[in-house]
């Protein structure tokens, strides 16, 4: 009896797993706003952008405040100050990048069809670095964030556009990281998911949680939290440490930053929030 | 030889642990076991329940779950009780609430005591 | 005290009865340690594979890292603590990796979407 139950159980997790992978990222996407849109009906698309803010009004006014006299500023100067530097060879990251620096935040996360993988902002900036014979820089925090918050910064107004392309391994990867955001994990057995779609709006603890979509368009982020454990205010921080921060609070252990899954990861992530608009770098608690 | 050698010691093994597991639970029960509870679901490292769930005297709680209230109204059977605070993911397989003894966040004495105290909500 | 006693008693036990039905040498506390890391570390590797691994296993930032500190415990020679821990991070891996294959076909459609 037992087993005949198994068998169809899974013969149903079958099914529903075909047509979950059957579904196109434009489908996926579709599916995705429209059930945040339902969730919050009194938010525009843009809204979104500015996380938990957007969902109590209380914590935007302080918020709001907060944005008066942004902490991050003085990290964005030293971003446009590493942009500006050039290195030891003459050449500068202009080289890398192109000239206009407000055109580069858009370009990723992006396909590379020659080496088969998700390549992010952050990637590229150290594979410019190294390329030149610099010292590429710490993957978390620091430079990396101040320069990335400076492209950010630069970009501000314009969307994000993904693109995943019609290619079997840029499927496979786009399928990896949204199989990652829906699988629960860690000893307490938590998805993202479970946090930021099923729950946003709900408070865990004192901590308002934020939906996903949206969640992308302020990275790197500067967070009080963050700024308070550095010994200079420095509170910027990327997409990939806040990932492994939210690894880790459910007891599942962080993968590396700029590692294949956190890139995977921040391909479905970022191409969840198509069409949002970039206003990076943001302030959070 | 080596094999059921090694059962024998693993069986030695848990007699052991229930040893020490009694000498602890001695310990606690010195506490009444509903206030033993009362802490274990309020600490942020073992139940954490607050994150979630509206519970009378805490602070700062979450508001994913419901309040635990009348809970022998709700669970008349407090095997039952026990049964959601095991493994919560047995009665909803999605469940955000972390299965505590499954996946052994808390121990099996503790999870008596917090059983108790949330019985006598 | 009390426990040390109860360890050597179930010791004395396990040898003699061992050694009565059993013409060989039981496995002494070094050589089980030595089986359970490897049946640990392949837990911990197949969990890992699956992208399962638990926080505190053996991660270099976590407070418990069960695995680490079995292996400095034995190194030191408290076989019995190396064993505890490393039946935590036995049991941890194990349960990452069934989580792991219990979710291979998590997906959006489970949340509505
Ligand atoms: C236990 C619930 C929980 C889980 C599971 C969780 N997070 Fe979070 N996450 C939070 C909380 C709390 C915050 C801070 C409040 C907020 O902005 O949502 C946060 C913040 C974030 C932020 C920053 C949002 C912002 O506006 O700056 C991102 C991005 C994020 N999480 C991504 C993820 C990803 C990706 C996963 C899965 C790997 C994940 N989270 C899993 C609780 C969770
Ligand atoms: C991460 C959030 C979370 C945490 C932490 C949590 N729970 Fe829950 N709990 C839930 C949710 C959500 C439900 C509703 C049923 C469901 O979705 O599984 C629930 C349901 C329950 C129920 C059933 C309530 C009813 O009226 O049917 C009990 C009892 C319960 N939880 C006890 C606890 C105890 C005790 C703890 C701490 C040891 C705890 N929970 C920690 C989220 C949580």
């Amino acid at each position: 009896m037992r087993k005949i139950a198994t068998l169809l159980l899974s013969a149903g997790l079958v099914a529903s797993a075909t047509t979950a992978i059957a579904s196109s990222p434009k489908e996926d996407l579709e599916k995705f706003r429209a059930y945040f849109e339902q969730k919050f009906p009194g938010l525009q698309l843009d809204d979104f952008g500015n996380g938990a803010y957007a969902l109590d009004a209380d914590k935007r006014m302080q918020w709001e405040a907060m944005e008066e006299f942004p902490p991050y500023d003085e990290f964005v100067d030293k971003g446009r100050e590493i942009w500006e530097k050039p290195f030891k060879n003459g050449k500068s990251f202009a080289d890398c990048f192109g000239k206009d620096p407000s055109k580069v935040r858009v370009r990723y996360p992006h396909w590379d069809a020659k080496t088969k993988q998700v390549v992010t902002l952050e990637g590229d900036i150290n594979k410019c670095l190294k390329e030149n014979g610099e010292k590429p820089f710490k993957w978390k925090k620091g430079p990396i964030a101040w320069l990335s918050a400076f492209f950010g910064y630069e970009a501000r107004g314009q969307k994000i556009n993904v693109v995943i392309p019609d290619d079997p391994d840029a499927i496979k990867a786009y399928e990896h990281g949204k199989h990652f955001f829906y699988a629960k994990r860690g000893q307490l057995n938590m998805a993202c998911a479970d946090c930021h779609v099923k729950y946003p709006g709900h408070f865990i603890r004192g901590n308002l949680l934020s939906p996903a979509l949206g969640q992308v368009t302020h990275f790197p982020v500067y967070r009080a939290k963050w700024a308070k454990k550095s010994k200079d205010g420095d509170g910027l921080g990327t997409l990939h440490r806040r990932y492994g921060g939210c690894n880790k609070q459910v007891r599942a252990r962080p993968f590396k930053a700029q590692s294949k899954v956190y890139r995977d990861l921040e391909f479905f992530h970022q191409y969840m929030s198509n069409g949002l608009t970039i206003n990076a770098p943001g302030y959070r608690e | 030889m080596r094999r059921s050698n090694h059962r024998f010691s693993g069986t030695v093994g848990s007699l052991l642990l229930v040893a020490g597991m009694v000498i602890t639970g001695q310990a606690a029960a010195a506490e009444d076991p509903i206030s033993a509870g009362k802490k274990l679901a309020f600490d942020r490292k073992k139940g954490n329940c607050l994150a979630c769930h509206h519970i009378e005297g805490g602070t700062l709680m979450g508001n994913i779950a419901p309040p635990l209230v009348a809970m022998k109204h709700r669970f008349p059977d407090k095997a039952k009780l026990r049964e959601q605070i095991w493994d919560a993911t047995k009665n909803n397989p999605r469940s955000i609430m972390p299965p505590f003894g499954k996946h052994r966040i808390l121990s099996e004495k503790e999870i008596d005591l917090v059983t108790e105290f949330i019985y006598s909500l | 005290m009390m426990k040390k006693t109860i360890i050597s008693v179930g010791l004395a036990l396990l040898i003699a009865g061992c050694s009565a039905s059993q013409p060989e040498k039981p496995m002494s506390l070094k050589e089980q340690y030595e089986a359970a890391l490897a049946r640990t570390q392949a837990a911990v590797e197949k969990a890992a594979s699956m992208e399962g691994e638990w926080r505190d296993i053996r991660w270099k930032k976590s407070k418990k890292r069960y695995l680490p500190k079995a292996i400095e415990a034995a190194k030191a020679g408290d076989y019995e603590k190396a064993l505890k821990l490393l039946s935590i991070a036995e049991f941890q891996a194990e349960m990452g990796y069934k989580q792991a294959m219990a979710e291979k076909n998590a997906g959006p459609h489970l949340y509505g979407l």
